[in-house]
Parts: C-alpha cells; sequence; structure tokens
C-alpha cells in the first residue's frame, strides 16, 4: 500500500500534534500537587477544596496559629519565630558555603599543591554519599561541644553536607576561564590575590550566584537536621513547624490552615526558582560533570 | 625572589584553603571516623563508652529484623532507580522531541518537586494518596460514589517510587537532555534522509550515544539512594506494618533517634551506618576506575 503524498503530511502533522499535546500534559503534572496546594490553602472547608477565602491567613497578623484556643496555641512557636530561624538558617548557610567554595575552588583549579586530588576525590564521594548517613556522630559532636539545640550546630553541620558540591561546580567554572586572562591581570601588576578578586571572581559570577541560590534553598527547605538536633520549639524553623502540625491530631483537622502556612513558607522559594531556575540547572548538571 | 614566590604560593593556598578543609574535616572525616568507632561500643542515652568488640556486628547478623531491613533497601534502591532512569529517560526524549521553549518549560517545571522543601513535597504527596476518606484522590473517587482505595496501605512501594521519582528524574532528564542535545545533528539527519523513523533513530543512534550518560547516572544515584531515608521518614516512616518499608538508614535512624530513650541505642544503629559506608567506598573506588573520573582531577598546567 503507498500514500499519496498529501496522506503522508496529514499523518506527520497528526503526529507532531499527538507529540506535543503529550508533551504539554507531562509538564504541567508536576504543577499539579503545587495547583491544589494553593487551592487548599483559599478554601473555607478545612479539609476539602471549597469556596474562596482569606481566612486561613489570620495567623500572619500576630504570627498565633489558633488564638481561639490559647492552650493548644502554647505548643507551637510564634510563626514569625520560625520564619525569623529559617531564614538565619538560609542565609547563613548561602553566604559560608559560597565564601568557602568560591576561595577553595580557585586554589583547586588553579595550583597543584600535595594532596590536591585527594581532597578532590574526597569531596566527590562525600558528594556522592548524602552526610546525612553521618547524623549519629554529628549528634555526638555536637552534644559535646554544647551547640546541640542551637540554630549554630545546624548551621555548620548544613555548611559541610553543601560544601563539596559548591566546590565542584566552582572548580568547573574556574577551569573554563582562560589563564591568558589571570596572566594578563599579573602581568598588569595585579598580585595573585588582586588578580582573583578583581579579575577571577566577576568573571565567575554566575557561578557563585548559582552556588548562592542553591544553598540558600536547600537550607530554606533543611528538615532532618532540625528534627533531629533541635528540641526547643522557639528554635525551630518552618519545616519543622509544618511537620509537627501535620502529624498533630489538631492539624488534620485543619489541612487548609497548613496550607496556608506551607504557601507562606513556600513563597521565597517560588519567587527564587522563577527567577533563578537557569542557575540552579547550572549547579545540577555541574554537580555531575565536575 | 624565588623564595617569596614560593611564600606567596603558600599562603594564597593555606588562607584559602583552610576553611574548607577544616568544614570537611571536622564534619565530615571525623564524624565517619567516628560512626566506625561508636559501632565497636554500647553508646546509649547516657553516653558512655563502653567497647564491646565486634557484639554489634553479631547481634546484627542474629537480629531477624536484618533480613527484612536488608530486602527494603534493595526494592526501595532497585525501585527508585528504575523509575528515575526509565522516567528520566523518557522526559529527556520527549523535551528534545519538541520545540526548544516547550523542552526547557517542560525540564523546569519537572525541577519544581526537588525545588520544593522536602516536608511540603511529603506532605502534598501524603494527602493525596492517603489512604483515609478525606484524602485528595478518594474523596474524588467517593464523589463519584465508588469505593476508596487504601493506597499507601496497599501500593506502598509505588507510592515511595513516585514520591522519589519525581524529584529524582528531573535531575536524570536535564542529564540525559543535554547528553542527547550534544550528539551533532548531522547522524540524526542522515538516518532520517534513509528514511528511519523516530524509533529506530532512539534505539540505534540515540541511545547508544548516551549509554555513558546513562551509566553514570545510574551509578551515581545508586550511591545517594543507598543513603537517602528523608522522604520515607516524612512519608510512610517504615510502616505500614512490621518494617515494610524501613531501608537500612531509617533502621539506623529510629534505634538511635526514635521516640523514646530507650530508642537511643547509638551503637547498634552506627553498624547500619558503617555498613553503608563501607559499601560506598568500595562503590566509589569501582566507578572511579569504570568512568575514568581521574581525568577530572588533570593538575593545571601553569600557576
Amino acid at each position: 500500500m503507498s500514500l499519496s503524498s498529501s496522506e503522508v503530511v496529514i499523518m506527520v502533522k497528526t503526529r507532531t500534534i499527538l507529540l506535543y499535546l503529550v508533551a504539554v500534559i507531562v509538564a504541567l503534572v508536576p504543577l499539579i500537587p503545587l495547583g491544589l496546594l494553593f487551592a487548599l490553602a483559599f478554601s473555607e472547608h478545612p479539609i476539602h477544596i471549597k469556596g474562596f477565602t482569606l481566612a486561613n491567613f489570620e495567623f500572619l497578623k500576630t504570627g498565633v496559629l489558633f488564638p481561639n484556643d490559647p492552650r493548644y496555641s502554647k505548643l507551637y512557636p510564634n510563626v514569625y519565630t520560625s520564619a525569623m530561624n529559617t531564614l538565619l538558617l538560609a542565609l547563613g548557610n548561602m553566604l559560608f558555603v559560597t565564601l568557602i567554595s568560591s576561595m577553595a575552588g580557585y586554589v583547586i583549579s588553579r595550583y597543584s599543591f600535595r594532596g590536591r586530588s585527594a581532597l578532590l576525590g574526597t569531596f566527590l564521594v562525600i558528594h556522592g554519599v548524602p552526610a546525612s548517613v553521618l547524623l549519629i556522630a554529628l549528634y555526638y559532636i555536637l552534644k559535646v561541644t554544647g551547640l546541640l539545640n542551637t540554630l549554630l550546630g545546624v548551621v555548620l553541620a548544613k555548611i559541610a553536607v553543601d560544601l563539596p558540591l559548591g566546590v565542584w561546580v566552582l572548580k568547573g567554572f574556574y577551569d573554563g576561564i582562560p589563564w591568558d586572562t589571570e596572566i594578563a591581570a599579573l602581568v598588569d601588576g595585579a598580585g595573585r590575590f588582586g588578580a582573583f578578586f578583581r579579575v577571577m571572581l566577576p568573571l565567575v559570577l554566575p557561578g557563585v550566584f548559582s552556588i548562592a541560590l542553591f544553598s540558600f534553598l536547600s537550607g530554606w527547605g533543611e528538615f532532618v537536621f532540625i528534627y533531629t538536633f533541635i528540641q526547643t520549639s522557639t528554635n525551630w524553623t518552618m519545616s519543622m513547624l509544618i511537620q509537627s502540625l501535620h502529624t498533630s491530631e489538631m492539624g488534620a483537622l485543619n489541612l487548609a490552615l497548613i496550607a496556608a502556612l506551607s504557601v507562606f513558607y513556600l513563597i521565597p522559594v517560588l519567587v527564587l526558582f522563577v527567577f533563578g531556575e537557569k542557575y540552579l540547572v547550572k549547579v545540577t548538571i555541574g554537580g555531575v560533570k565536575g | 625572589m624565588q623564595v617569596s614566590r614560593e611564600l606567596s604560593k603558600m599562603l594564597i593556598i593555606t588562607v584559602m584553603l583552610t576553611p574548607a578543609v577544616l568544614v570537611a574535616l571536622l564534619f565530615l572525616a571525623v564524624p565517619a571516623a567516628l560512626t566506625i568507632l561508636i559501632s565497636l561500643t554500647e553508646l546509649d542515652y547516657r553516653f558512655k563508652w563502653i567497647w564491646c568488640s565486634l557484639n554489634n556486628y553479631a547481634r546484627l547478623l542474629t537480629d531477624p529484623t536484618t533480613r527484612l531491613v536488608v530486602q527494603a533497601t534493595i526494592i526501595y534502591v532497585t525501585g527508585t532507580l528504575a523509575f528515575n532512569t526509565l522516567w528520566g529517560l523518557c522526559l529527556a526524549l520527549l523535551s528534545t522531541h519538541v520545540h526548544d521553549a516547550l523542552g526547557t518549560f517542560m525540564r523546569a517545571a519537572w525541577l519544581l518537586p526537588r525545588v520544593l522543601p522536602s516536608v511540603l513535597w511529603a506532605m502534598l504527596m501524603t494527602w493525596i494518596f492517603s489512604p483515609l476518606d478525606t484524602g485528595l484522590l478518594n474523596s474524588l473517587i467517593i464523589s463519584m460514589g465508588w469505593q476508596p482505595v487504601p493506597w499507601t496501605f496497599r501500593y506502598y512501594w509505588p507510592f515511595l517510587f513516585i514520591v522519589n521519582g519525581f524529584i529524582g528524574s528531573s535531575l536524570s532528564a536535564i542529564v540525559f537532555s543535554s547528553a542527547i542535545k550534544s550528539i551533532p545533528p548531522d547522524y540524526i539527519i542522515a538516518a532520517k534522509v534513509d528514511g528511519a523513523s523516530s524509533f529506530v533513530i532512539i534505539r540505534q543512534i540515540i541511545l547508544p550515544m548516551i549509554k555513558w550518560h546513562i551509566a553514570f547516572f545510574v551509578a551515581y544515584n545508586t550511591l545517594s539512594l543507598l543513603a537517602s531515608f528523608e522522604y520515607i521518614l516524612l512519608t510512610l516512616n517504615g510502616g505500614p506494618g512490621y518494617y515494610t518499608t524501613e531501608v537500612m538508614v531509617l533502621r539506623a535512624y529510629h534505634l538511635a533517634f526514635g521516640q523514646y530513650m530507650v530508642a537511643m541505642d547509638f551503637g547498634y544503629a552506627a553498624t547500619y551506618v558503617t555498613i553503608l559506608l563501607v559499601v560506598g567506598l568500595v562503590l566509589s573506588i569501582v566507578y572511579w576506575r569504570v568512568f575514568r573520573l581521574r581525568r577530572l582531577m588533570i593538575e593545571p598546567k601553569l600557576e
């Protein structure tokens, strides 16, 4: 059976349309849970999605979750306290991971010294095996140093976990800058430190930005370290507050309230994601390619 | 002159590298060594070091739960790995066969579950697939007049594959699609001129050309899955029932940080982690050889 050319054209067109239809549906799938979360946050019914109201966001006024039930309210910290802790963890993680890895990445990219391969290899292996397996030992160390139940202890552990990826990604970015650029700066009379700060660092700014974004989001979403190392509820972050509500009796009856709280927690993530998505992709690829 | 140059080089290396080395040493190397030491003790809530040689390892071998835990680990790692790789491949092929704008949007959308805080993703998935009548899928089913389905009670493994796989496949999709894009278009055009169908092109040209990327992803993902437990902890927490989804790291977590003081069995918990560390190290060395990672570490030519 032979097809006429017009039949072939129709067949190809149908297949293309089908392909695009499937692609659009697949692209929308991960957005569905998010849409449901927003719908629930503005829902009039505490468990089902129904109607539209702003009542679930009442907590934004005072930060108190159950103003009508003071006894129950006492079990949970003020929402703004948790939000502040979350911000501190995210900013602390971002600042230190970015600073430390942009220096280490430069040295590893440009200098040869004893132990360089060993150091890089260690960072690669550790990056592959999530450091959360070290929780028991970390717990012990934090306990001995008196950092258990403090936000500082969590920040330190978090920096260590995110650092290997940062070093690898930034090393890759420094590797991509030709030596001539740096030599030109040195010939012009800049010292190595001067060349680093004034020539190299500005050139790897996209890389620095990617790592900053990644480590901020990583600190913002952290749960296991908080859950394990923090007991006092005033030191909780938003993730811990939401999880604790979700698993409590009161929370199961107030799903819409938890959804509203989640939306509040999620807004910075979504904003950063929309504006920085292409930088995050760089971290994903860089982390694997090295 | 020569001496001062050497000196300034040493200074730069020291100043710029010390923070990274210090953090890695104090919070990664020391804890790894400490874990192995703790596994040789009966360390518990009193935090006393009572050495017990290899007793914990003997206990592990005779413990009836060990078999269940190892079994759960194997199912979890292979299942999630299969989901991540196959679905990631589908996403990569789909997103490179449509217009670039749609493809980019698609990969970005699939990156979203990875960017969401773990607690929120776990909560959303638990709510959607809740076995209770209040779960989203079940309330839809009930409103249509059908019987509710005990989703996570009955289909707990597929549930975990989806929860983890939505996150893992975004990574594989990005890696695979950038590999597909780097295939010279001449090959595909030549095949098309010869009359090859899309299916043949994918099987005979695209897949063979990205097989190393796939192998690397599988290798790399195996390591991270062996040590991952956060989403199980947040959703099914080892249940439903008796150790059905209790993987090795989760077992260690429960032994160490379960709800009651009796749970603080750090010595025995560290035994599980030590075994995982050894497995991880062996796998890393194998991968090192297979993927010739040494070339990533070529010494810089100038200084």
